[in-house]
């Protein structure tokens, strides 16, 4: 099912929920919106699930304007972010449910929904629980009794909020790969809430990020990720270091290194912003002087503090490297190292 | 360091018997004995007498009638509630405190106001006596006066047991029923209802035995009218009043039997459903969250 948001504007009182969303997604595709807490996903996906009515502008769903119509009539499976099992069912039945309340002349038979949610519980891998009650699953099995639940209608569409919010990180790996399997072997459309920029990149075909119920940017991940087109974006996907840019007479300054950008666009407050791994640490000669604060190894990252000459030491820049690197080279804390910068980006400064 | 540790648990069990103790002498002061004592007065002129009192016409007419008030108020009083923890516990609007406040009115109000508030306007020269009088319409000093009262009386105690269970329960099972293609109704009969059965039996537990107790408002507008319009505590007043010392408790352990059958019943429902009594009711947050 293809899915079109055009305008679409969302008021709770006197709060802009969402603003003028406009959004595509092809049939087949898997996208996720994300953006920190407060940012309008959430609003985004219930006004496409139905759950919300938008105050101005209209939802396509299949080519046809669905702005009106009910949840239950959007073939839509919607996974909430607590599962909302259904608590005093066993996990068979709440797979069953949506087969059992089919109007009569739909409805299969009772052999029928046993088979098929049978099937289901084998697909999430649960065919052992159908007798359990969801107080006496684990969270990621509960998460994955909500999928078989959700699929067991055939909906064409999948809309999950913050699907793997609340599972610790081994399972979180473990569902999103099992995730996207079934997506492609079942070829439904899927779009998913998250607050995690790694899941969205690692999952989705595309993303959108939202920031204060708007449209930052959308794209594929690695296209969004490689060219963020604001520095809300740029800092939401990634660990970043922030550069004043300076004026020196009629050259552009970024710390010590004179820099290579049209005059004009360097007017105005302007700020550059570095990824941790973007800055090269030696100990050749010429560079940015920095002494190192501290080493810190994160599994196969080691990730330096170092203050460079010329800014506080308050707000040291950091920088990453491999392993392997780190053990060849060998930093210590405190040894005087130079720094050059590899790649970065200018964007005006924030006026907030 | 260890003569403390010791002596610590000592000084503490010694305390802990203490507080049981009180706990036990104030729950046998006054809950078990003045049961007891209801029964050991009501049978105090023997077996014969007690069957007298509880066999005689007039006690009849009046547990048919106090079962009859129950039999309307309490359901009625289901349906009320339902609609209006639902509506206060889903839904945001306007003047929802002050509907929250309203339905605590009944709470607010002493009883005696309540059955006047009902003559005011129902009585011969009240608001609608004119009206009622020309369409020979009784309703005060009859049976649906002392419905109308039971009725207000006991409104809130459905709805305020089911406030709180709803808003814990929130609308995410609701609107999941919804997305998989079920109608309001299916949703309400197979997703709400059963998840909020056990608030609900409380509250009707709770409003059973208030409308079956009830005596302040059902006083002023009964009437009095042995026979017609005496509920079971109206009689037992009045059998006290005439010094009937063994008759007034021998409808009074009536009374409180039915009390405990309702108790039993109770406990036999939650016995039989072990998996889904109080525990699923009191800790949501382990069933509704993941382990985070």
């Amino acid at each position: 099912m293809s899915i079109v948001l055009r305008g679409v504007s969302k008021r709770y009182g006197a709060y802009a929920a969402v603003e003028n969303i406009d959004l595509t997604v092809p049939t087949g595709a898997m996208l996720a919106l994300v953006g920190p807490s407060g940012c309008g996903k959430t609003t985004v996906l219930r006004i496409i699930a139905g759950l919300e009515t938008p105050d101005r502008g209209e939802v396509l769903l299949d080519g046809r304007d669905a702005t009106r119509w009910p949840i239950r009539d959007r073939k839509v499976g919607f996974v909430f972010q607590h599962y909302a099992l259904f608590r005093h069912m066993t996990v068979f039945e709440n797979v069953a449910f949506g087969l059992k309340v089919k109007p009569r002349r739909e409805r299969p038979t009772a052999a029928a929904i046993a088979r098929k949610v049978d099937a289901l519980l084998e697909l999430v891998q649960l065919g052992w629980a159908g007798a359990r009650f969801p107080a006496q699953l684990s969270g990621g099995q509960r998460q994955r009794v909500a999928l078989a639940r959700a699929l067991a209608v055939d909906p064409e569409l999948l809309l999950l909020d913050e699907p793997f919010g609340a599972l610790d990180a081994q399972v979180r790996h473990e569902l999103r790969r099992w995730l996207r399997r079934l997506h492609e072997e079942l070829n439904f459309t899927s779009v998913f809430v998250t607050h995690d920029q790694q899941e969205a990149i690692e999952l989705a075909d595309s993303i959108v990020v939202l920031n204060r119920g708007r449209i930052e940017q959308s794209g594929a991940p690695g296209e969004v990720y490689e060219t963020p087109t604001s520095d809300f974006v740029y800092r939401f996907l990634g660990q970043v270091n922030e550069l004043a840019v300076t004026l020196r007479g009629e050259r552009v300054c970024l710390g010590p290194f004179e820099i290579d950008v049209p005059l004009a666009d360097a007017q105005g407050q302007q700020v550059a912003l570095i990824r941790p791994h973007e800055i090269d640490v030696s100990r050749e000669a010429g560079g940015w002087p920095a002494k190192v604060l501290a080493v810190r190894v994160i599994g196969p990252i080691v990730r330096l503090e170092l203050a460079a000459e010329g800014r506080a030491p308050t707000d040291p820049l950091e920088a990453e490297l491999s392993l392997e690197r780190h053990a060849t080279l060998g930093f210590v804390v405190g040894e005087t190292v130079n720094l050059r910068l590899r790649r970065w980006q200018i964007y005006p400064l924030p006026t907030t | 360091m260890t003569g403390r540790e010791a002596a610590r648990p000592k000084h503490g069990s010694a305390g802990r018997r203490l507080l049981i103790a009180a706990a036990l002498l104030f729950l046998g002061v006054f809950l078990v004995m003045p049961l007891l004592v209801v029964f050991s007065a009501a049978l105090s002129k023997g077996v014969a007498a007690y069957a007298a009192a509880i066999t005689d016409p007039l006690a009849l007419s009046a547990v048919r009638l106090t079962l009859t008030v129950v039999a309307i108020a309490v359901p009625l009083n289901v349906v009320f509630g339902v609609a209006a923890a639902w509506t206060i516990a889903k839904f945001e609007f306007r003047g929802k405190s002050a509907l929250l406040t309203l339905i605590d009115l009944p709470f607010a109000v002493s009883p005696v106001i309540a059955g006047l508030i009902f003559i005011l306007l129902f009585g011969s020269s009240g608001w609608f006596g004119a009206f009622l009088q020309a369409h020979a319409i009784r309703i005060v000093f009859a049976v649906p006066g002392i419905v109308l009262a039971t009725i207000f009386v006991t409104f809130p105690f459905v709805a305020r047991e089911l406030v709180p269970v709803m808003q814990a329960q929130g609308k995410d099972a609701e609107e999941t029923a919804l997305s998989l293609g079920a109608s309001g109704w299916q949703t309400f009969w197979r997703i709400t209802l059963p998840d909020i059965r056990w608030g609900l039996l409380y509250g009707v537990l709770l409003c059973n035995a208030r409308a079956m107790g009830e005596f302040g408002a059902v006083s002023v507008v009964s009437g009095h009218i042995r026979g017609l319009t005496n509920t079971m505590p109206l009689h037992v007043e009045i059998l006290y009043n005439e010094y009937n010392i063994a008759a007034a408790f021998a409808v009074a352990s009536l009374l409180a039997l039915l009390a405990l059958a309702t108790l039993a019943a109770k406990s036999m429902l939650e016995w039989r459903e072990p998996q889904l009594g109080r525990h699923a009711l009191r800790a949501p947050d382990r069933t509704r969250r993941g382990q985070a």
